[in-house]
């Protein structure tokens, strides 16, 4: 059984309070100038920051640089692109990292001994955190950042048991298994393409087809902008929301299993420092953190703008253990910026 | 009782986005009287109490209190020039004591370097409380309180104001009634009998008999105008209520010349249907192209009957078959399968995802009917949009706006099209005219006929009386829970609203 969370039943009886208050005119609105540029906010930014790195640094516009940019790119668009579908329902997963980081030890501990089945058990685990987080989420009505906070501190200690506290480097045996993380499948002359740019690729593509195309996607968003409303169209609201946590757990598997292949180790705290620039790559990328609005292709412009930000502070020298700093504000700045506070009554 | 009136509204008419609400009402409350307050819904009755309260601000006229305008910008402003309220949806924090409560916002004043002073508090609330002759602890939680005691909590908390004001009070009662039983009522009327000597009252209820009971002057509202105003004494239930519904049955309004005789298969059968604490032992049949209407008032049983219906409640004894087919433990999933649609009260929270456009809210009880090989088939799913915003000529510039930007009337459509789209058999019809005017309303009972042509059956649970038997074959009466009346509505041959009424109250 589902009900509407509190804050909902609270704008309901705000709705019963005002019933008799009739609906806006029929005179339809002006196309609202604000709102559109809103939308293309996140792209202008990203062309802005893309033209004042390369003014700075010629050699950014570089080809082969721009090929690096991207690579360095995909496995945090791979970790937004998860959770955007988590974020668009109006929910958080704070457990991506962990699920990152817990998936890349197993890869290093198991891969060299057992072979590519361990690529799949470490996506299996993802799926499964995903899920349990997301079926705790809506059969206990626990609220989502709580479940997955719990979660994320459960796979933080299993993953630390597992490799006794430290970073496990892959064996020459396991590399071997690894090598169409780092290797190039596509490529002009000297020019390689990543394949890691090419899975990001296929994950975004994949995302954006979902989006658009199936049942899961239209209701994510449907579900983000009116619940109620999607509950009483005989929606299986409780079944979309834990599709959409347990993709988010796979998909950050996914990015563990990349990293590991492409450090050639696994580590207990791997992906530790990802969390706040995978949300911040959906927030930035103009995915409303209130749900109902948003998408992976915007995620992926989100992604671009942080690492672009990220290569900009490496270049003026900012400390690295600082850029956190910048990261946390710019979150908070994103989010100030792209809310839609008319519809907001009540923020906890 | 000729004392002159101290607080009286002068030619106020409001409007919200075209629709009159109030227009040109004029009204006058005098020293140590209860006004009564009859209209059907819609009426006005509510917006009325609203600028009363300084909730609303009128479009025009004046507020004059001892003969000077006055501009109330907020509940507070009332509140200090002594107007109170006592909301029919309570306004008290459960949460909070009830010495918390009554002095809400006003701690300031029992406390010494912002550290409230508790036995000052809960003796000021003490005071409060005798007044209403409640005996009960001012520290206890409110959470903790019957029904009936939140109500006297709240008509003390109203009666407080007298200590910030020099001026007469003013307590607006919305309908305070409503969910109290017979002895509470009493019991609340005594008190505002005996309160008289310290404040004024405006009572609004639907409840007739009560209103004439506790009344000394009734002012009479239809379509947003004041059409009568009486003491009590000179007049009678069967009066006031012509004189709220103002005409009598109008055939051509609900379209009963296309009333058709249903079909014989029966859609819905419940037999002893039961929600614990809700209704009990309800027994029905729905059967193709039937027009159900269930009539009662509030805390009669029948929205919790209709939220069942569509499985948000479901029942915990009887049996209820649809199709055939018996419903077990039920959700709005279970219920949309089964082909019920629902068309809610709550139009803008539980009917359209408002901030989506048209075309996602038309197909979204059923995205798989635009489905090929697992993919929504965009061109196709714009076609059936576009269908049905043609069929039902909602009047929109694309069907790519938003619904947050259509009329409620367009709205409603919308709402009937996914239903439509879902090719529904059984359509709960909740409240489904609110808030709409006159000509959308029309189109609604329009397209009511028109499904029910179609073998559509429909439960019906309307605004007012006059539209139940206006719309309906058939009429359940609920009161307390419990059918009490059953009524055949073939065209002209419909009941009097005065034979439900009998069974309602």
């Amino acid at each position: 059984m589902h009900r509407p969370e509190i804050s909902q039943s609270r704008l309901i009886s705000l709705a019963t309070w005002f019933e008799n208050m009739p609906a806006p005119s029929t005179t339809l609105k002006k196309p609202n100038y604000g709102e559109q540029i809103r939308a293309f906010a996140p792209v202008l930014v990203l062309v802005g920051l893309v033209l004042v790195i390369g003014t700075l640094r010629p050699g950014f516009f570089n080809l082969e640089s721009l090929i690096v940019t991207v690579a360095d790119t995909a496995i945090l668009f791979i970790l937004g692109a998860g959770s955007t579908f988590v974020v668009m329902l109006g929910s958080i997963d704070l457990s991506i990292q962990a699920i990152c980081s817990f998936a890349s030890v197993i890869v290093a501990l198991m891969l060299p001994t057992y072979g590519y089945g361990f690529l799949i058990v470490a996506l299996a685990m993802g799926l499964v955190a995903g899920t349990v987080s997301g079926v705790f989420h809506v059969w206990l009505k626990i609220p989502s950042f709580i479940v997955t906070l719990a979660t994320s501190g459960l796979l933080v200690s299993a993953a630390l048991l597992l490799s006794h506290e430290r970073a496990i480097s892959i064996e020459e045996s396991g590399r071997a298994y690894l090598t169409w993380v780092n290797g190039s499948l596509f490529g002009l002359g000297s020019l390689r393409l990543p394949n890691v740019i090419c899975i990001a690729a296929i994950v975004g593509a994949l995302g954006i087809w979902c989006q658009k195309y199936t049942p899961f996607g239209r209701y994510s968003i449907a579900i983000g902008a009116g619940e109620p409303a999607t509950w009483a169209s005989g929606v299986k609201v409780n079944r979309y929301k834990v599709l959409a946590f347990a993709t988010s757990g796979a998909l950050a598997a996914l990015a563990g299993v990349l990293m590991a292949g492409r450090q050639g180790s696994g580590s207990p705290n791997l992906a530790d420092q990802l969390l706040l620039p995978a949300i911040a790559s959906v927030i930035v990328g103009g995915t409303a953190i209130t749900g109902g609005a948003g998408g992976i292709g915007r995620t992926a412009v989100g992604a671009l703008i942080i690492t672009i930000v990220r290569v900009g502070m490496t270049f003026i020298g900012v400390n690295i253990f600082a850029q956190q700093i910048v990261f946390g504000l710019v979150l908070i700045l994103a989010v100030a910026l792209t809310i839609d506070r008319s519809k907001i009554v009540i923020v906890k | 009782m000729a004392e002159k009136a101290f607080l009286s509204l002068t030619d106020v008419s409001k409007a919200f986005a075209g629709v009159q609400a109030l227009d040109r009402v004029s009204i006058e409350i005098r020293p140590g009287e209860v006004v009564g307050l009859v209209g059907e819904n819609g009426a006005g009755k509510s917006t009325l109490i609203r600028i009363l309260a300084g909730v609303y601000r009128p479009d025009n006229g004046a507020l004059l209190l001892d003969g000077r305008p006055l501009t109330l910008h907020s509940p507070r402003e009332a509140n200090l020039n002594g107007i109170g309220i006592v909301f029919q949806e309570q306004s008290l924090l459960p949460n909070l004591t009830v010495a918390e409560n009554i002095y809400l916002g006003q701690e300031k004043e029992f406390s010494r370097l912002g550290v409230v002073s508790w036995p000052a508090l809960h003796a000021a609330a003490r005071r409060q409380l005798e007044k209403v002759q409640l005996n009960i602890d001012p520290a206890a939680r409110t959470a903790r309180l019957s029904f009936a005691e939140r109500q006297m909590v709240e008509l003390a908390k109203a009666l407080a104001l007298e200590e910030r004001t020099e001026r007469h009070l003013v307590i607006l009662l919305d309908e305070p009634t409503s969910v109290l039983e017979q002895r509470e009522i009493d019991i609340l009327f005594e008190r505002v009998r005996a309160l008289r000597t310290r404040a004024s009252f405006v009572f609004v209820s639907h409840r007739l008999d009560e209103v004439l009971h506790i009344s000394d002057r009734v002012y009479v509202m239809k379509d947003g105008k004041v059409v009568a105003e009486m003491p009590a004494s000179e007049t009678s239930v069967p009066q006031l209520h012509r004189l709220m519904v103002g005409r009598e049955l109008h055939a051509e309004y609900y379209r009963e010349a296309r009333q058709r005789v249903p079909g014989e298969t029966e859609v819905i059968r419940a037999e002893r249907l039961t929600v614990d604490g809700s209704y009990r032992n309800v027994d029905f049949t729905l059967r193709q192209g039937e027009i159900l209407g269930i009539a009662g008032v509030i805390g009669s049983g029948r929205e919790a009957l209709t939220r069942t219906l569509f499985g948000f409640l479901p029942h915990t004894s009887g049996t209820l078959t649809v199709s055939g087919r018996p419903v077990r433990s039920s959700s709005p999933d279970q219920a949309a399968a089964l082909g019920i649609g629902y068309i809610p009260r709550e139009r803008r929270v539980e009917g359209l995802v408002l901030s989506l456009p048209i075309v996602p809210n038309i197909t979204l009880a059923s995205l798989a009917t635009v489905m090929k090989t697992g993919a929504i088939q965009t061109k196709q799913e714009r076609e059936v949009a576009e269908n049905w915003v043609k069929k039902l000529h909602v009047r929109t510039p694309s069907i790519d706006a938003l619904c947050l930007n259509l009329s409620g009337g367009n709205q409603q459509k919308v709402v009937l099209s996914k239903w439509m789209n879902a090719q529904s058999k059984i359509l709960i019809f909740d409240h489904p005219t609110r808030g709409l005017d006159v000509g959308a309303k029309e189109e609604v009972y329009d397209l009511m006929r028109t499904l029910s042509e179609q073998g559509i059956a429909i439960v019906l649970t309307a605004d007012t009386l006059e539209e139940t038997i206006g719309l309906s074959h058939s009429i359940i009466v609920m009161r307390d829970g419990q059918v009490t009346a059953r009524f055949d509505a073939p065209p002209g041959n419909k009941p009097k609203q005065i034979d439900l009424i009998g069974h309602m109250v």
